[in-house]
């Protein structure tokens, strides 16, 4: 059984005016404290590699998308948010996609997609606003996903280096 | 103009007296009831009398209209009917309703007779006002509390015997549906007496809720 | 210029600032308790957000009207009106500013709507029909909530009334007078070195009487009428759109004028300090300060104290302030006649 002692009070403290004014006294000088709300459109929170935005296509220094269609990234999905058609091409990496959609109102920004891909072509970026007015807006197809490698190279560095340690450290 | 606004506000007073005895819910009465007063009270300042009518809304309209409502909304808690307007008719005793309204009908043809009988000998002009409002203040406060204060005193006693019957009325009939649904209707009773119940009434009350309680 | 135009002018004035001040009072209530809470507030509308109440006051316009079921149409519609009108009507005797106004050549008169010889008078009865609007809305929504908010807005003005109106006659008695200019003209001058105000001749009585009129006034830490926490929106549960919007216009208008009648009784209304003979500007000047400081002091304790609990409020109400009034009343009354 818990005993809890009353405070006995006293008498300026019973009275309840002075400590009335104790605490108009404390917000009034909280009135001048520095704010901490944060403007957001104008004064974003600064992203890191860690971010874990909506996923984004790399595009190669040559002009040439990283992807190959495998389809990989559309297994991964435990969303079912991507959808891809691959085609042929006469270059020495023989497929690209033709068609990639990711359909954003599915996505969960897991992240599964760009573990899954073995060509490092997919990769989350620090994007992170998502709106608009009518759902087939939100449907992003191939040029709407398509980033220049340099673009996303901070998260690229940084998902090199996750896996570098996780092949030395466990699989080893 | 002045008398313009006299008539509006003399049939205003009429009108909203009317609703107090023939509407079905209480509360709306109430509102009407507050509505008359709100409309005297500006007949008065009509007349120049400033105090009387900033005392008749402080003291009818703010205060004692207040505790009436106070009083019927707790009175009404577990009526339903009430709420939703669907109360018994109003008439029903129709020989007592006719016997009543005949009363009425004579006691006001014979005060209207009166009235246009004076008012038919001399049409009194309505007097000019004096300057600065009807009503020195010190003149009233000395009359009240000298010359009529018996009579000031006498309806204290009367508003004090009433508020007291009303507490009779309220709780004798209460009494009888409480012997015939002892457990469920004793209860809900209980909380909605009046707030300033006779000390035995409530020790009465609050052993009943225990029985029921126990039962 | 006629007498007729000269009022309507006045009036258009007076109420137009009421008005504004209490739409600038929701705002200055968000901003306030969010750099409390160190926070901005609302700034996205105008500048410094200023024109906030006025998108708040579409958004209200063109939002849907609900009559819930069962609900008193009639009384349910009355009651936003008698809600908002009586904080609304006793601003007309309000004395902002002493002496006549001369502007472009042509004189105003006194700066207030009307003059009335029993304006304290006035003021309390007007406002406390206030009440009715909060009580009829609980009552008519047929929802327990709002009963039981208006029950407890009735029981809490009752009680609060009755010490407020002590309070205000011991003042009364010592000017010697109902009327608000009357009371000012009493406390021009000094008394001890400092203006000879009511707040320095009368310092229990101010206490006493800004406490209650938050009672009156259905504010923090007062404000069971409402109560959030325990009654869902108290009487205006059922209330959504204009007819909410009412409510709160109504709220915050009762505070305007509650700050200028404090100000009035015991601030010297628009007495500028050893000046007596001011220019009007000043005067009104002056006013707007005294008042603006009982203004935020009803922010300020809103975003500092928490709710009294409703025993404690009439414990407080009926063995506490009615004692104290009572007294002091009782102790004015032998100043006054010794």
């Amino acid at each position: 059984m818990v005993i809890v002692k009353r405070k006995t009070l006293s008498l300026a403290e019973r009275l309840y005016l002075p400590e009335v004014v104790r605490g108009l006294s404390i917000t009034f000088r909280k009135l001048f404290q520095p704010k901490i709300t944060r403007q957001y459109p104008e004064d974003p929170l600064p992203t890191t590699s860690v971010t874990r935005g909506q996923p984004r296509l790399v595009v190669k220094d040559d002009g040439n998308i990283a992807c190959v269609s495998c389809g990989l990234c559309e297994a991964a999905c435990p969303a079912y948010a991507i959808t891809i058609d691959g085609h042929e091409t006469d270059r020495s990496i023989e497929r690209e996609p033709e068609e990639f959609q990711i359909d954003m109102l599915r996505c969960i920004l897991c992240g599964f997609c760009e573990e899954a891909c073995p060509k490092d072509a997919i990769f989350m970026s620090n994007e992170l606003e998502l709106a608009d007015t009518t759902r087939s807006a939100l449907v992003y197809d191939l040029e709407r996903l398509k980033r220049p490698a340099a673009a996303l190279a901070e998260r690229m560095d940084y998902i090199k280096r996750i896996n570098k340690r996780w092949q030395t450290s466990s699989s080893t | 103009m002045a008398n313009l606004l006299f008539y509006l506000m003399a049939t205003l007073a009429t009108v909203c007296a009317i609703g107090v005895v023939v509407a079905r819910s209480p509360v709306v009465s109430v509102v009407s009831l507050l509505g008359s007063f709100a409309s005297l009270a500006i007949i008065y300042l009509l007349a120049g009398y400033q105090f009387l009518a900033a005392v008749q809304i402080l003291v009818y309209g703010g205060a004692v209209m207040v505790l009436f409502l106070f009083t019927i909304m707790l009175l009404n808690l577990g009526d339903p009917a009430v709420i939703h307007g669907e109360s018994e008719p109003l008439f029903h005793h129709s020989r007592r309703t006719l016997l009543g309204l005949g009363v009425a009908a004579a006691v006001g043809a014979a005060g209207l007779i009166a009235i246009l009988r004076v008012a038919w000998s001399a049409m009194p002009q309505p007097a000019e006002l004096p300057e600065g409002g009807l009503d020195p203040l010190d003149q009233l406060a000395a009359s009240m509390f000298t010359h009529y204060s018996l009579a000031f005193e006498a309806a204290s006693v009367l508003l004090l015997a009433t508020a007291v019957g009303v507490l009779v009325l309220a709780k004798r009939n209460r009494r009888p549906t409480a012997e015939v649904f002892p457990r469920e209707s004793q209860q809900p009773a209980t909380p909605s007496s009046p707030p300033t119940s006779t000390p035995s009434a409530g020790a009465q009350g609050q052993e009943v809720a225990e029985e029921g309680v126990l039962s | 210029m006629n007498d007729l135009l000269i009022l309507l002018i006045k009036a258009s004035v007076i109420y137009g600032g009421l008005l504004g001040t209490a739409a600038l009072m929701t705002l200055a209530e968000r901003k306030f308790s969010a750099w409390m809470q160190y926070r901005i507030g609302p700034n996205r509308v105008g500048p410094f957000g200023l024109l906030q109440p006025l998108a708040d006051g579409v958004k209200f316009i063109f939002k849907e009207e609900v009559v819930p079921d069962g609900a008193n149409p009639w009384l349910f519609r009355m009651a936003p009106m008698m809600a908002a009108v009586p904080a609304m009507l006793t601003v007309a005797v309000v004395p902002f500013a002493g002496g006549d106004i001369v502007l472009f050549g042509q004189n105003f008169g006194q700066l207030s709507i009307t003059d009335l010889d029993i304006g304290v008078l006035f003021m309390l009865a007007i406002g406390g029909l206030g009440v009715y609007g909060v009580i009829l809305g609980g009552w008519s929504s047929n929802s327990k909530y709002s009963l039981l908010g208006g029950l407890r807005a009735s029981a809490q003005m009752i009680s609060y009334e009755l010490s407020l109106i002590l309070v205000v006659l011991s003042i009364v008695a010592m000017s010697g007078t109902l009327d608000l200019r009357g009371i000012v003209a009493e406390q021009t001058g000094t008394w001890l070195l400092l203006p000879a105000w009511n707040v320095f001749q009368q310092p229990l009585a101010f206490v006493l009487f800004v406490i209650a009129t938050f009672a009156e006034t259905n504010r923090h830490p007062f404000d069971f009428a409402e109560c959030e926490p325990e009654l869902v929106g108290g009487f205006h549960t059922e209330y959504s759109s204009m007819k909410f919007a009412l409510f709160f216009l109504g709220e915050y208008c009762a505070m305007v004028v509650m700050a200028c009648l404090t100000t009035v009784l015991f601030l010297g209304g628009p007495e500028v300090p050893y000046w007596a003979d001011a220019p009007w500007f000043l005067q009104l000047v002056a006013f707007m300060v005294k008042a603006g400081i009982f203004l935020f002091l009803f922010i300020w304790v809103r975003w500092t104290l928490p709710r009294f609990r409703f025993d404690q409020l009439m414990h407080l109400g009926w063995k506490v302030f009615l004692p104290l009034a009572l007294a002091n009343l009782f102790l004015t009354g032998l100043l006054v006649s010794f």
